[in-house]
């Protein structure tokens, strides 16, 4: 059974924000939300790496540890989703969450955050299959469609991976191999306990 | 006619078509953007049960396989 990651190859990405417009623009995603962001370190300085970073889909998910409601559910791709209609915007795995990925709609009196959004996989929700319903509250399932996440399939320099962890990992040991250098899959040892070559 | 009746039938008709744009505008929107609060604005439920939910959904479609291949470049 195929494991589905993702890997941000550090040395290729060139902070351009399409995967951020690309996911933006396929989920229909509103202002104030953002399920992937580019993230610098080392702005400006020597050794500076960009890292495209969204949900990481983790095994043993902390936010699926911590939820109250239990709304979290992982699929059998290893995919983690939720349900909206569960989400009570505690706020619990937007703490639990070491890549900041949860999201909420708004800030209002009394911390009353709305329902928490996040990265999808591009695999919707518990709503049936690109039905209207799943689209209005989870935005586009193209994983159902028989295709990857847009974010990665848009990369210009190809520097986002998506898709069968084996295959990913072994596309990336590739070009490590060929360029004679590598930074490591950024986050894989937290999300996935595991890093590339082990 | 006078002066101001036709005024009266022009500035109509400009009333007119700005309300059927707006009306037009006003009906595409919600169908357009995803629903951040959670709720289903217009459209029905169609949940999937406990089994479905979790089923596997990822195929090697040729689609994929065309990702996977160009990505090796």
């Amino acid at each position: 059974m195929a494991r589905m990651k993702f890997l941000c190859d550090s040395d290729r990405c060139i902070e351009c924000n399409a995967c951020v417009t690309a996911c933006k623009n396929e989920n229909e995603v509103p202002w104030g939300i953002n399920r992937r962001r580019v993230v610098t370190l080392n702005d400006g300085k020597p050794g500076e790496r960009s890292i495209s970073m969204a949900c990481m889909h983790c095994t043993d998910a902390p936010c699926q540890a911590v939820c109250p409601v239990n709304c979290f559910y992982t699929t059998a791709d290893h995919i983690v989703l939720h349900d909206k209609d569960l989400c009570i915007g505690c706020g619990y795995c937007f703490y639990a969450c070491p890549f900041a990925a949860p999201q909420y709609p708004k800030i209002g009196n009394f911390g009353g955050r709305g329902k928490m959004d996040k990265c999808t996989y591009c695999a919707g929700g518990p709503q049936a299959d690109n039905s209207a319903a799943e689209y209005a509250q989870y935005g586009a399932n193209r994983i159902a469609e028989g295709k990857l996440p847009l974010c990665a399939e848009m990369c210009s320099t190809k520097a986002l991976l998506a898709g069968d962890g084996d295959i990913i990992a072994s596309i990336y040991k590739e070009r490590v191999q060929t360029r004679g250098y590598g930074s490591g899959a950024w986050g894989w040892r937290t999300a996935y306990r595991e890093t590339v070559g082990s | 006619m006078s002066e101001r009746d036709t005024t009266g039938q022009r500035r109509g008709f400009l009333k007119a078509l700005g309300l059927a744009g707006g009306a037009a505008v006003a009906s595409a929107t919600p169908a357009a953007a995803f629903n951040a609060d959670g709720s289903l604005g217009d459209a029905r439920p169609a949940k999937e049960t406990a089994d479905e939910r979790v089923a596997a959904r990822y195929r090697e479609t040729d689609h994929v396989k065309a990702f996977y291949r160009t990505n090796r470049y």
